[in-house]
């Protein structure tokens, strides 16, 4: 029918925020799991302070099982998964009954993560998932500024995750090249201004990270 | 009466059965399709899975053919009966059906004297329950006029029956039940005054979010909530993204009467459209179903639909009641208090299995008890001879177990009525219950209807 509400652009826009927190955090996780294992116990108070969370975890084995499983941590894979499937739920008619699927089975298979003895073949399954709700979405949903506006989620919390994450300034580059690319055919509010910025933070040659995120967080809904 | 086995052939183990197999898989497709229905136990929502039975209801087509006619007939009468209503009042006035059960009831809506829907349909959406006794006969329980649920859970489990286990629909003849989506979109169109169609939600929390947007994906109509509608110059209004307005002209409502418009029925609604009432008093916009409906589908007028089909048909009604005495007359009072132990009592006001209660299952201080408050407000209660209906087989734990099943008959009403080939099957997964309502715990079946 081809309209879409406020409230649905901005589940949208959000639902690609989520999924992109919670595919790239496993990922992460990945990382920082395989050196807790043997080199570094504390590796995961480096990783909280890299994305801004406050280190409530007991020991290694306490932040395994809190950040990625309980949904009572507010900052846990599991719960950004919950806040994902919370938009997405709504939104079945834009994206399909099998988009939505994808974010279904994700749901599944970090119930099963989360009781399993190799979480780390769980979550697998969970970034599976979700790359296939990517995947399906791109390929099944009809209206381009639909697929438009969740990739634009996507793009912008990879920004901002990479910076927290100090990556490569040749990655946010690219990423910034990405969002330049797209963010105009999501017909979504933004900033000109800030996405200028953005691109020129990204091209310094001493990468202002902190800087960087303040101005990828202010991007969305401001037209000024 | 034509059961699974008869067409599907009897195996000694269940294990042998065609179902059998695709049984795990259809319940692991349900689960990755969320299909669910949300409950509030203890004032927290929680969304559960609808417990599916592989084992179909199979109706003929003789006996669908008969169901389809006597179906057609009763909401005909009924739609005759709520333009009577709230019109000129015939049926009142030629002493069928006394005033009191018409004013005292809480589905009559005043609000809706004298107007007259789009194409004059009241009822484009009714979902009928009928039950088969172990003779064959099939009964009228209940007409649900207002918001009937259920359609979308046999049309989501058809198509991935059909992929699960392809070989138990080869060379069977069973109607394609997936066109529900068009039936509806046909019925909402042919009421639409100008504009988009939309399904009005009050959110994800409702027990039966699922379907709303389900039905909203598979017609192509836009799910919204109330706070996306505006209206505005006598017209409804959807609002973009951009503040761009798309003019509404019909609205597959699935919020309850009271709670639709603000300003003409319960102030507090935050999830109606102001005014919107206003508008469709002037024939702007479609509502679907009509308000006021309610009229038609409370359990005391039920005991008068034969009646009505009479009155405005001038026909024998196809389909029969569930025998049904009101304690408001004199008559039946007495028949009541005589026979108390074998009748099902029902509260008129109440719905989903709820306010129902058996005579022969109360205690000795409950049965006083009620037969007090019986006497009080007889007006409140209707009784029923509790119908032995028939059981079908579930599958559990690789048994075959008896379960009481009722049947919800979908009729959408465009031009003329349209009997949709299936239905909702619903069954209590208790063996001493009869109630089958999924809020209780209930599951559901597929329902097959034999193309010849």
């Amino acid at each position: 029918m081809g309209i879409i509400s406020v409230e649905n652009t901005d589940r949208l826009y959000w639902l690609g925020r989520y999924t992109e927190r919670v595919y790239s955090t496993i990922k992460v996780f990945a990382d920082k799991f395989d050196s807790m294992i043997d080199m570094d116990e504390l590796e995961y108070d480096k990783f909280c302070k890299s994305q801004d969370i406050p280190n409530i975890y007991k020991s290694k084995e306490d932040f395994c099982q809190r950040y990625c499983f309980s949904l009572k941590d507010e900052n846990s894979i599991f719960s950004n998964l919950m806040r994902a499937y919370d938009n997405a739920i709504v939104l079945r008619e834009e994206i399909g009954s099998e988009s939505l699927s994808y974010i279904q089975l994700a749901l599944y298979a970090m119930n099963q993560a989360a009781i399993s003895s190799a979480p780390l073949i769980g979550l697998q399954k969970v970034t599976d998932n979700i790359a296939a709700f990517w995947g399906m979405a791109d390929d099944d949903i009809d209206e381009s500024q639909i697929r438009n506006i969740i990739r634009v989620g996507k793009l912008i919390e990879r920004i901002d995750l990479y910076a927290r994450l100090r990556e490569d300034p040749r990655k946010l580059q690219r990423e910034a090249r990405r969002l330049t690319n797209r963010i105009d055919k999501s017909e979504i509010r933004y900033s000109l201004k800030k996405l200028a910025h953005v691109n020129y933070l990204v091209q310094l040659d001493e990468m202002p990270y902190e800087t960087l995120i303040e101005a990828i967080e202010r991007l969305v809904g401001d037209e000024s | 009466m034509i059961s699974y086995m008869d067409i599907c052939g009897k195996r000694d183990r269940v294990e042998d059965m065609e179902i059998y197999t695709g049984a795990d898989v259809v319940n692991e497709q349900l689960a990755r399709y969320g299909v669910k229905f949300g409950i509030y136990k203890n004032n927290e929502f929680k969304e559960q899975l609808f417990p599916f039975d592989m084992i179909p209801r199979v109706i003929d087509n003789k006996e669908f053919a008969y169901l389809e006619k006597g179906l057609k007939q009763r909401v005909k009468a009924l739609n005759l009966f709520i333009a009577d209503i709230y019109g000129e009042k015939k049926i009142i006035k030629d002493k069928i059906v006394p005033e009191e059960f018409i004013y005292a009831g809480s589905g009559y809506l005043p609000q809706c004297e004298g107007i007259v829907p789009s194409k004059g349909v009241y009822s484009h959406i009714s979902g009928i329950d009928l039950v088969q006794s172990k003779d064959g006969t099939w009964y009228i329980l209940e007409d649900n006029l207002r918001i009937p649920s259920g359609a979308s859970y046999p049309m989501i489990v058809r198509g991935i029956e059909r992929r699960s286990a392809p070989s138990l629909f080869t060379g069977k003849h069973i109607e394609d039940n997936r066109n529900y989506a068009d039936m509806l979109r046909h019925t909402m169109d042919y009421v639409n005054c100008g504009g988009h169609t939309v399904i009005l939600t009050p959110g994800r929390y409702n027990a039966a979010y699922f379907e709303h947007s389900y039905l909203a994906e598979k017609t192509g109509a836009h799910l919204v909530s109330g706070h996306e509608l505006i209206v505005e110059n006598d017209h409804l209004y959807f609002i973009d993204y951009s503040g761009r307005k798309e003019r509404v002209g019909a609205v597959y409502r699935r919020i309850s009467d009271e709670y639709l418009d603000p300003m003409s029925f319960n102030e507090e609604s935050v999830i109606g459209i102001p005014h919107i009432f206003d508008i469709y008093r002037k024939g702007n916009v479609a509502l679907i179903n009509a308000p006021g409906n309610g009229v038609a589908d409370d359990k005391g007028i039920y005991y008068f639909v034969p009646k009505m089909i009479k009155y405005y048909l001038g026909e024998e009604p196809i389909l029969n009641n569930a025998p049904t005495y009101l304690p408001y007359y004199d008559e039946d009072m007495k028949y009541v208090l005589d026979n108390f132990d074998n009748l099902v009592l029902k509260d008129v006001a109440e719905a989903g299995g709820y306010g129902v209660v058996f005579g022969n299952k109360m205690s000795k201080e409950e049965k006083e008890k009620f037969i007090a408050m019986l006497k009080a407000e007889p007006r409140r209660f209707i009784a029923q001879e509790v119908i032995d209906f028939i059981d079908i087989d579930i599958m559990e734990k690789g048994q075959l177990l008896p379960r009481k099943a009722d049947l919800r008959a979908f009729v959408l009403m465009a031009e003329e009525p349209m009997v949709w080939k299936s239905g909702l099957t619903r069954f209590s997964r208790n063996p001493d219950s009869f109630i089958v309502n999924s809020s209780q715990g209930g599951g559901f079946k597929d329902t097959w209807v034999l193309s010849q």
